[in-house]
């Protein structure tokens, strides 16, 4: 249900080797997407604590995206295995407070990949316009 | 609210400055920037911007260690309670444990318009009715659970031992799906807005489910429905803790407990030993388990030492300090397990065992196990499964 | 900290870039935005705050205005953060009281409406988290003066000879018996026809006489520790079975020896004996016994002719496997490439007919050093009409898509080989486009097209032994469409020589993570920066040179390892080395000495210790520390952080980012 005009704020947190990287790539490539999206450079996916996500949903985010190196390209070795981890059990708080498991989305993304950047933006900011607006928000504009 | 208004509600300004408070405060000993006696005289002096800028006005457990004690009557929890929230209106917080992941989490918890999906671990093990006269609060355990499991904390045990005695009790309480955070730790670090949300939210719910008395297993939750919902809210309901429960039903048809060949102690939470006075009767629940060889600490009751982080606020060196103190004590007794009665208490001992590093201090290792969680494994035949 | 949260003054500077952001950023109201944000002592807007007078005027409100940060709201903090981090350094403000923010690359360029809004919220962002940032200092480390080559190819050979005619210790690591690589199994190389190894040999024994190369083949790079500077690294020293100080070359083992093996060295086309070199002019010029064809090693003793004709008794079974550990500043990884194997591509024929054969294989062929003495023969005959198949699995979306640089070339020069090398041959050339960009690349091409190749372009569909016709009995076809023509064709030849794309090594992903690099989407490593950082990769202090990279010719082989060098001996030569500052910290106050962060560091950076106390703590050693922030977010009391991306700066952007709408 597509509540109307609603347009869903994402912040993703990409990782400065490899999904900043691509997302600079859709830039000089330049390949649109949706203004939804708001990133946070980090070093590290590995570098994401679980409390960002919470503070972004505090913050009235609708959509958090983490993206980091593909399995075995990290920049520090496993960082985003790391991630992978931490994120596994971040999951199950989310879902005992109710929030759909679609606004926490990890992404693999490699610093090649600048139109899978973009790509996975467009898709997620069509995905969360269809779910609506965080329960998590205090205001009721968006 | 005002500092002033602080010293006048707490009786701060008939402070004697004699320093009871600071003899008898477990982080005074141990780090010497903070002293119970010096926050006091600061607010009577109107230094209200080094008060509240100051870290150490997080420091405080409000482990009632000092208020028992103090021959002025002065409510010192409830000054620092106060003060925090005029600290918070200042942005301040204190150092936030976990990244202050937890305090996040009762926050958004808050929301009104959160749908919790908070009973799936109940399975066909466990007898919950839809409506009835008893509540069992369940409290944050179903977060605790993998917040803390790393550090071997299972937290939804105490609830569900709870529920495995009260079903043995012939009781299949009510459990509320939309059931908040009690709003302990946010009331403790100065966050009132958050806390009344959570409190009138709760109160709301539990008055729609027109229960008569509500059961709780954790002794935060306990102390603040107890002590601090009704300055707020109104819970026209009887409260009880599960050790009190048990202690009224030792003797009780279904309560069958096994012989238990151990030797425990029991470590009393500050929220249901000094907050609430209620010593004995987790004690009498223990011994009248058969087999069972209670051993007290050196500091037990009263004088019970606090686990060393409340509200996971200001956790530091320190508390590590205190906490290996306290889980050395435990030891010395040669109890074979520690036995308390809040979560915290678990998940702060539990977390100061963890030791991954080349060099490690000195060995505290001691099962911790919720008395609930306890008695639970002693229900039942000896061929009977536990969940 | 001294400063107060009211002494903090941040000035924010947003760049038009020309119309790159201003063309879709409205800058004169970002500025205004700007301006009204907590702290901002003054928000400026230019067409070029990277240019001269840019950065002058961020120099200039410094100064004048006491400012105590600096945002600059303009492209990629990965192009610019090093030069406005100058800028400040010049001002006598902290380079790491600068925050970029990117509204051009992941702004600008990429949303048409909205990017105002979002630019907004990126430079609040900015601004909230520079109002944080603390002053960090970078701390130097000595630099090994030794550097690492990994790869006896041509590249790996002259940057090591660079290196060590610039006066440094060079450690050469060679996994083949025999330095030389690819380029040694050349006849003759494009555009001068110069013999490849009459250019190479030289270089090679150059490399072994030279006082400063220390010289390892047969032998792995197995472990890379450290960080740029102070590198260790443990090398496999495979056994040869051949003591190296004994052995003069005398060739007898390998005469003397019963047991034969397909030649490495010659694609396969030739033999070798189980002691051998792969090629006469191999250095070190030292046999190896293949344990799989040494029958003295699989059958336990029996032979040993080569232990009773040496009379140096250079023969040595007892030889084990030893690591070894050096110290090096700079690495620099010249492992070269494969050509692909073309039989997946089943229409072209390879391995089904003897007589279609890679680029390499011909290479062989024509060498005089090869199996056939340099005679282009198979299986005895010569051919008189040869097809030459251009961009076998390159330009091809089902193999590498990538163009493969120096097939054009070389097919060109092996039309004229075979035009000098068999009377009246007729050499087909079956390309796409001819790629001849090079300096005499092109006169090259003319020479060719004046000796008389035919050139159809044409990509073929499949080459057949399936004769239509009598001219085509006995014959291989060339099957295309001749698009020039716009007709199709039927080529019958003697001879197929396909031109295989060059390939990353099959062992790409483990080089990669054993060197900490990364690989591009192609399978080749990848380079720092496309345009201006050729030869740095994403881990300082290692290089890449040569087809490692990419597949490239041996001009630009050569240009890129003298660039390896330089890079090398640049680094080698300031003696030291600036640490990361952003590292983690521990405030031993907070500390637990839980050692979570000792467990979960891959770099062996934190170390929980007593240091007399009861309770141990937590310190970072900061020459090994990355600043991946894993042990911060390991951390149960925040005792960790990471410098210049602490808690604090981090929720503050989370916050200041929700705080414009979309």
């Amino acid at each position: 249900m597509n509540v109307n005009g609603f347009e869903p704020k994402i912040v993703a947190f990409t990782c400065n080797w490899c999904s900043y990287a691509a997302a600079d790539l859709a830039g000089t490539s330049r390949i649109h997407y949706p203004p939804n999206v708001r990133i946070i450079r980090v070093m590290c996916s590995g570098m994401v604590d679980p409390v960002y996500v919470l503070k972004a949903f505090e913050a009235g985010f609708d959509g958090v995206l983490i993206a980091g190196c593909h399995i075995g390209d990290c920049h520090y070795l496993s960082g985003n295995v790391k991630a992978q981890d931490r994120i596994a059990t971040l999951r199950r708080l989310l879902h005992t407070l109710g929030l759909e498991d679609e606004r926490l989305r990890l992404e693999w993304i490699s610093a090649a990949e600048g139109s899978g950047f973009a790509e996975t933006i467009k898709e997620y900011v069509g995905q969360l316009k269809q779910l609506g607006p965080s329960p998590c928000r205090r205001e009721a504009t968006a | 609210m005002t500092l002033q208004d602080v010293v006048k509600e707490t009786r701060a300004f008939y402070c004697l400055e004699c320093g009871k408070c600071s003899g008898s405060c477990p982080i005074s000993r141990h780090n010497p920037a903070y002293s119970p006696r010096v926050m006091v005289e600061n607010a009577l002096m109107g230094l209200e911007n080094d008060l509240v800028h100051a870290r150490e006005l997080f420091s405080c457990l409000t482990c009632y260690a000092c208020h028992l004690r103090c021959p002025s009557d002065v409510d010192y929890p409830l000054f620092i309670q106060k003060t925090r929230a005029l600290a918070s209106t200042q942005g301040e917080h204190g150092d936030c444990a976990h990244s202050g992941s937890l305090q996040s989490l009762a926050r958004l918890m808050a929301n009104p318009a959160i749908k919790q999906r908070r009973l799936e671990w109940l399975s066909n093990g466990y007898r919950a009715a839809a409506q009835g006269d008893v509540l069992f609060f369940v409290g944050c355990a179903p977060y605790f659970e993998p917040f803390f499991e790393d550090i071997g904390v299972n937290a939804l045990q105490p609830a569900k031992g709870s529920l495995k005695i009260l079903n043995s009790l012939g009781i299949e309480p009510v459990l509320l799906e939309d059931e908040k955070c009690c709003g302990h730790d946010l009331l403790w670090t100065g966050d009132t807005r958050g806390f009344k949300e959570l409190a009138e939210h709760n109160a709301a719910i539990i008055k729609k489910a027109g229960v008569k008395k509500i059961v709780f297993s954790c002794a935060e939750c306990y102390r603040t429905f107890k002590e601090d919902y009704p300055k707020h809210v109104s819970i026209d309901c009887e409260l009880q803790h599960i050790s009190e429960l048990l202690s009224d039903s030792m003797d009780k048809e279904g309560l069958r407990l096994r012989e238990v060949k151990k030797k425990v102690t029991y470590h009393d939470p500050c929220r249901l030993g000094r907050h609430l006075g209620i010593y004995e009767p987790p004690r009498n629940v223990l011994q009248a388990i058969p087999g069972i060889e209670l051993v007290e600490m050196a500091r037990n009751k009263e004088d019970s030492l606090c686990c060393a982080t409340s509200a996971f606020t200001n956790c530091d060196a320190c508390s590590k300090q205190i906490r290996v103190e306290r889980l050395l004590e435990a030891k010395y007794t040669g109890a074979e397990v520690l036995i308390t009665s809040c979560p915290k208490c678990q998940i702060h001992f539990k977390c100061a065992m963890v030791s991954k590093g080349k060099e490690k201090g000195p060995d505290v290792e001691i099962p911790v196990m919720d008395l609930a969680e306890f008695v639970a494994s002693a229900l039942g035949a000896e061929d009977e499964q536990q969940e | 900290m001294a400063e107060s949260k009211n002494d903090v003054k941040i000035g924010v500077y947003v760049c038009h870039c020309g119309s790159n952001i201003a063309g879709t950023v409205d800058v004169e109201d970002l500025t205004a935005f700007a301006q009204e944000q907590g702290s901002v002592a003054v928000a400026r807007n230019y067409k070029f705050m990277c240019s001269e007078p840019g950065q002058a005027l961020i120099k200039k409100d410094i100064e004048e205005l006491g400012l105590n940060r600096v945002v600059v709201a303009s492209c990629s903090p990965r192009m610019h953060e090093p030069t406005f981090r100058r800028v400040c350094e010049d001002a006598n403000l902290n380079p790491y009281q600068l925050d970029m923010c990117n509204i051009r690359e992941q702004c600008s360029w990429v949303h048409k409406n909205g990017a105002t809004a979002k630019a907004k919220a990126l430079v609040s962002a900015a601004i909230a988290r520079a109002f944080y940032l603390e002053a960090l200092e970078t701390r130097e480390v000595p630099v090994t003066s030794a550097v690492l080559v990994v790869g006896g190819g041509i590249a790996g050979i002259q940057a090591a000879l660079k290196v060590a005619d610039g006066g440094r210790k060079v450690y050469l690591v060679e996994r083949e018996p025999s330095i030389g690589g690819h380029m040694i199994q050349l006849d003759k190389t494009f555009p001068t026809l110069d013999c490849s190894a009459c250019i190479s040999t030289p270089k090679m024994a150059a490399v072994k006489s030279h006082p400063d190369i220390e010289l390892m083949t047969y032998s792995e790079v197995v472990d890379v520790q450290g960080f740029v500077g102070n590198f260790r690294v443990t090398i496999r020293r495979k056994p040869r079975y051949v003591d190296e100080s004994l052995c003069t070359g005398c060739g007898i083992c390998q005469e003397k020896c019963p047991w034969k093996a397909e030649s490495e060295f010659d694609c396969g086309l030739g033999q070798r004996k189980a002691i051998y070199t792969p090629f006469p002019q191999a250095v070190p010029n030292v046999p190896v016994i293949d344990p799989e064809h040494c029958v003295y090693i699989l059958k336990d003793g029996k032979c040993g002719a080569c232990l009773k004709f040496c009379e140096r008794g250079a023969v040595d079974f007892s030889q084990t496997e030893k690591m070894v550990e050096i110290e090096v500043g700079a690495i620099i990884v010249a492992t070269g490439y494969d050509l692909m194997d073309p039989s997946a591509i089943t229409r072209l024929g390879y391995k089904r007919f003897p007589n279609v054969i890679t680029s390499l294989e011909f290479e062989r062929l024509c060498s005089a050093t090869g199996p056939t003495g340099g005679h282009i023969t198979v299986n005895g005959k010569e051919p008189k009409s040869v097809a030459i198949i251009h961009c076998v699995g390159s330009r091809d979306e089902k193999y590498h898509t990538y163009c493969s640089r120096v097939c054009c070339m070389y097919a060109l020069k092996f039309a004229h080989l075979i035009g000098e090398k068999i009377e009246g041959a007729q050499v087909y050339q079956f390309y796409i486009d001819m790629r001849c960009y090079g300096k005499g690349f092109e006169d090259f091409y003319q020479r060719a097209s004046s000796e008389g190749v035919t050139f159809v372009r044409g990509r073929p569909a499949q080459v057949t032994d399936f004769a239509m016709s009598p001219e085509e009995k006995g014959k291989l076809v060339v099957v295309c469409e001749n698009t020039l023509l716009g007709r199709p064709m039927r080529v019958p030849v003697d001879m197929v020589i396909l031109c295989p794309a060059m390939e990353a090594r099959a062992d790409a992903k483990e080089v990669a993570r054993l060197f900490n690099l990364s690989q591009s989407a192609d399978g080749f490593l990848l380079e720092r920066h496309a345009k201006l950082e050729p030869v740095a990769t994403a881990n300082d202090g290692v290089f890449i040179v040569g087809c490692v990279q990419g597949p490239k010719d041996i001009p630009d082989t050569v240009a890129q390892a003298l660039a390896g060098a330089a890079e090398a001996l640049s680094l080698i030569d300031r003696g030291s080395v600036k640490l990361e500052a952003a590292t983690a910290t521990v405030n031993e106050a907070l500390c637990h000495g839980c050692g979570r962060c000792e467990e979960i560091c891959e770099f062996h950076a934190p170390m929980v210790r007593l240091n007399g106390r009861l309770i141990p703590v937590s310190s970072i050693n900061e020459a090994l520390c990355k600043g991946c922030g894993a042990c911060a977010v390991a951390c149960p009391t925040g005792a960790i952080s990471i410098r210049h991306f602490t808690l604090q700066q981090i929720l503050a952007e989370v916050e200041a980012l929700s705080g414009v709408p979309v």
